[in-house]
């Protein structure tokens, strides 16, 4: 598990995944009042990462890609599909973002979390106790 | 970090656009009962700088509202034509009102997500702590 700390990689990106998409919902919340604004998304954490999770690493289509030590693009952003318009053209619904802020940043504390027993564990096979 | 700061940024912009219009609105109801006001409305419209910086709200110019003024029956009024009637303003309180709430609630939602995202990099900063 500890080799290449991948679960390090992993709790890296899926905490930079949720600071993007809470970003996006950010824009999409600022914009609800915005004649003919269509609400954005990106994709989840989940199908970003793919079948990745059956060999614990990130899908990529070059190995130089994802190996962290250039960070990787941001995901691309679309319109969200199910979206539903107002009589001025705006598909921002403030009720369903709020929902999608409230999962990303909930994704967020789990990436955090997962970070830092991780490091607990890691912390606790150096000590000498 | 950046995407953080870019969240923090829209709300901000959001929240500024959303009390300029509180603004207007709350002077076109201070004035519903002056002669010949037209009332102001203004239009959100987003910004794109960049390919990778977020659509920031912006708020437009402020326009007058075109439609007709209201003709007030009052042979008394110092402002009264011939037939006895005045132009009043063209505000309906009912619309203002409901305006009003709808900033308010938008204001709201804006101030949430900055809230939220100030947490998140918060308990970002708190892995550095121990």
């Amino acid at each position: 598990m500890f080799e290449k700390l991948e679960i390090f990689q992993m709790a890296h990106a899926m905490a930079r995944h949720a600071g993007s998409r809470h970003a996006v919902v950010a824009q999409n919340m600022a914009n609800a009042d915005t004649p003919g604004y269509k609400a954005q998304d990106i994709a989840d954490f989940q199908s970003l990462m793919g079948n990745a999770a059956r060999d614990f690493q990130m899908r990529a289509t070059r190995p130089s890609h994802l190996n962290m030590s250039h960070s990787p693009g941001a995901p691309a952003v679309f319109d969200r599909p199910d979206a539903i318009a107002d009589p001025n053209g705006n598909t921002v619904s403030l009720g369903s973002e709020m929902m999608h802020g409230v999962n990303a940043k909930r994704q967020h504390d789990r990436a955090l979390a997962i970070y830092q027993s991780s490091m607990t564990i890691l912390r606790s096979s150096f000590s000498r106790r | 970090m950046s995407e953080f700061s870019n969240a923090l940024s829209v709300s901000s912009s959001g929240l500024q656009a959303q009390s300029q219009r509180l603004r207007h609105l709350s002077e076109n109801i201070a004035n519903v009962d002056t002669p010949g006001y037209r009332r102001k409305t203004i239009a959100f419209h987003t910004t794109m700088m960049g390919s990778d910086t977020p659509g920031l709200v912006e708020t437009g110019r402020v326009r007058m509202d075109q439609s007709d003024l209201a003709r007030i029956y009052d042979p008394t009024h110092p402002m009264a034509d011939e037939s006895g009637n005045y132009e009043g303003s063209n505000v309906n309180l009912m619309i203002e009102l409901a305006d009003a709430r709808e900033a308010q609630r938008s204001y709201e939602a804006n101030l949430r997500m900055f809230e939220q995202t100030r947490q998140m990099g918060r308990s970002l900063f708190d892995l550095l702590r121990r």
